[in-house]
């Protein structure tokens, strides 16, 4: 993927700037509000990663101008104020998430690569695939292979949410938050014991298991 | 009946006004008492002194003009009122019907004495009247013969009877005065005492924003209300900048921190030797759990401005509690727990879903922690009797001691028997955070499982206030 880091502070910015590249993405970074807007206009980004503190024009300001442009570049807004409310304010302003520092670099990539052009994970498909994994979201059906899996509605939305980012790293918080709605960080494994569970119904009676523990990051679903 | 008699007598003040009020009776006491005797004793004293000064006349006579003559002169000062007997060898003159003054039949010399006689007060139908009188007897001649004269005292006894009337009902209204001035002068006192230990209690439960009320009268409890305000203010202050202290060094730190963490996270990830990486990503998970706590200090720090009271909303909890339900119900199984939801009534409260979850998840996963294999974890929703809906987490666990359940609230502190459990100690500051600013009340108790000594379990309760459309 291509994409902007609007980021002024130096050190931070290069971390990102590191990792990504890293991971395989293309990386430009602008280190204020107006340039990271004339970027963005210039240039087409597959993801913006946007500092919301940022001089001369502040990262929601230059969101919104994107916007009002008809813009629609996925944007990842970043920020100090770690609230829920300055959560909710990003994302009307048109954040596509919104990660609040200090953040880990793993859960960062994973985000971004959920949000990225490329993927679509909110695109209204009715029907997910991956590998020999087939979901029907109408019908609320799971089938590996032709053997069918019965799953609660909780276990249906986590692998959801893994099918939709299939192949990428979805961490546990993102899973906390996109299947539970929960914006906290809870001190048990609570998470891995709902992956457990799930992992027993569709990994158990096949050859090859699909849902893979990320060291240090989450999970990830690959075929 | 008798718990607010026994508690008004423990009261300082009113033992003291009480004593003062037995002094004032006592002193009242004497004051009257010599009222008393200057005014009715001291008219008895001088009937007294006429009875004898007339015996001392009447004997005179006797002596110098003899029988006839005396009787003569004692039967024209005869009169009602006026009494008289004159005995003379066997021989009576008197104008008293009955004749009290015989003890045993024989009449006796010496002190005036007091008596009752009757007197006809109508003949038809016949009444008799009982009058006091004092007299006093002296014998004179050598034939047994004596005289006897007596002065009706009614007015006086009268007077007397209403004196000592009157001391007595002025008694008992100065003992009640000085019952009643006890009571109101020592519950006055006993209410302002007692603000003073309700700000003891509130300040020691962590309300230090309250302070000491003053009446304005500028008496020594205004100054020990002042005095003590200072001190608060000051130890306010003194926390405060050592929380800003606390909360900017979380805050500062976080930065270098989270590059700390990026850093370790990407060499992990460059080395290719297995012990070296797996090093590196234990350094930067630590480097992850400590930006936790940090965070968590920074939140608590954001809750305790109260900012976000005006986000909370009108809501059912009910489902908050069923989606935590649901997510903790499989963590309890694989650790040996028995967890169980129960929802009574419907409810609705002042609150924000995330923070709410947050809390009641903080005192879930205490419970996992904390309480050993094969307990039991309950989560309650009920009403109180007052109307207040009350969130409950009660496990059948350990518990923590009754002298340690508000100091676990403050942050950072973690029980010793906890120490080696993972935790960063700010859990229940959290929770007691949220409590705060939803303006409930945060509680620990014993749980009901409390007839098990070695496990009395925990009750973690969250209390809110009743909903008032705003």
């Amino acid at each position: 993927m291509r994409i902007l880091v609007v980021e002024d502070d130096e050190v931070a910015a290069e971390y990102v700037r590191k990792g990504l590249m890293e991971a395989g993405h293309v990386v430009d970074r602008a280190s204020d509000g107006e340039l990271g807007l004339e970027m963005a206009k210039v240039a087409d980004y597959d993801a913006l990663i946007l500092d919301r503190m940022l001089p001369k024009r502040d990262g929601l300001s230059l969101l919104g101008a994107l916007r009002e442009d008809g813009d629609s570049t996925p944007v990842l807004i970043l920020s100090a104020l770690g609230e829920v409310d300055q959560k909710v304010e990003g994302l009307r302003a048109g954040g596509d998430d919104y990660l609040a520092k200090p953040y880990s670099f793993t859960e960062l990539l994973a985000r971004v690569e959920a949000i990225g052009r490329r993927s679509d994970p909110t695109a209204a498909v009715t029907k997910l695939k991956a590998g020999d994994m087939e979901m029907d979201l109408l019908a609320r059906t799971v089938k590996r292979g032709d053997q069918k899996i019965f799953l609660q509605p909780r276990e249906f939305r986590l692998l959801e949410c893994l099918m939709r980012h299939a192949g990428r790293v979805v961490t546990r918080t993102m899973l906390l938050e996109k299947v539970w709605d929960y914006h906290f960080d809870p001190q048990t494994n609570v998470i891995d014991v709902h992956v457990s569970r799930l992992r027993a119904k569709i990994d158990k009676n096949f050859e090859t298991p699909m849902l893979h523990t990320v060291r240090g990051a989450g999970y990830r679903l690959q075929a | 009946m008798f718990a607010p008699i026994k508690r008004l007598f423990k009261n300082t003040v009113f033992r003291l006004s009480m004593i003062a009020a037995g002094l004032f009776v006592l002193s009242s006491l004497t004051v009257l008492g010599y009222i008393y005797y200057a005014t009715v004793r001291a008219e008895t004293v001088e009937v007294d002194k006429f009875l004898e000064q007339e015996l001392d006349e009447i004997e005179k006579i006797y002596l110098e003009k003899g029988v006839e003559y005396t009787t003569q002169i004692l039967l024209n000062r005869m009169r009602p009122g006026h009494l008289y007997i004159f005995s003379h060898k066997g021989q009576y003159i008197s104008n008293i019907e009955s004749k009290p003054i015989f003890k045993g039949g024989e009449p006796v010399e010496g002190k005036p004495f007091a008596f009752t006689y009757k007197v006809v007060a109508s003949s038809e139908p016949l009444v008799t009247e009982e009058i006091r009188a004092r007299g006093r007897t002296r014998f004179i001649g050598d034939e047994g013969g004596f005289i006897f004269t007596a002065r009706e005292v009614e007015i006086i006894m009268d007077t007397s009877e209403r004196v000592r009337r009157a001391l007595f009902v002025s008694m008992l209204m100065a003992m009640t005065l000085g019952l009643l001035s006890g009571v109101y002068v020592s519950s006055r006192f006993a209410r302002r005492i007692g603000a003073f230990n309700k700000l003891a209690t509130d300040i020691r439960s962590g309300k230090l924003d309250k302070r000491a009320s003053r009446t304005e009268t500028g008496d020594e409890l205004d100054v020990l209300a002042e005095h003590l305000n200072d001190m608060l203010d000051h130890i306010d202050k003194m926390m405060m900048a050592m929380r800003y202290a606390g909360d900017s060094i979380a805050h500062d730190l976080r930065s270098p921190l989270t590059r700390l963490r990026t850093r370790l996270e990407n060499a992990g990830s460059d080395v290719k030797d297995e012990a070296a990486r797996e090093a590196l990503f234990q350094a930067s998970d630590d480097a992850g759990e400590l930006l936790k706590t940090f965070d968590a200090v920074l939140r608590i720090a954001r809750l305790e401005t109260g900012e976000r009271r005006e986000m909370l909303v009108g809501l059912d909890p009910t489902p908050i509690l069923e989606d935590l339900a649901e997510l903790y119900e499989p963590s309890c199984e694989d650790a040996g727990l028995e967890f169980s939801l129960k929802i009574e009534g419907k409810h609705k409260i002042y609150g924000d879903r995330g923070l709410l979850s947050q809390a009641v998840s903080n005192l879930v996963e205490n419970a996992i922690k904390y309480t050993p294999k094969g307990s039991a974890i309950t989560v309650r929703l009920r009403k109180l009797r007052n109307g207040r809906s009350e969130i409950s987490v009660t496990d059948t666990g350990p518990g923590i001691p009754p002298e340690q359940r508000n100091r676990v609230k403050e942050r950072f502190v973690r029980l010793e028997e906890s120490r080696t459990a993972p935790g960063s100690g700010l859990g229940l500051s959290l929770v007691d955070a949220v409590a705060d600013l939803h303006r409930a009340q945060f509680e620990l108790t014993a749980g009901s499982s409390g007839d098990d000594r070695d496990n009395p379990g925990l009750r973690a309760a969250i209390n809110f206030p009743r909903f008032k459309r705003r």
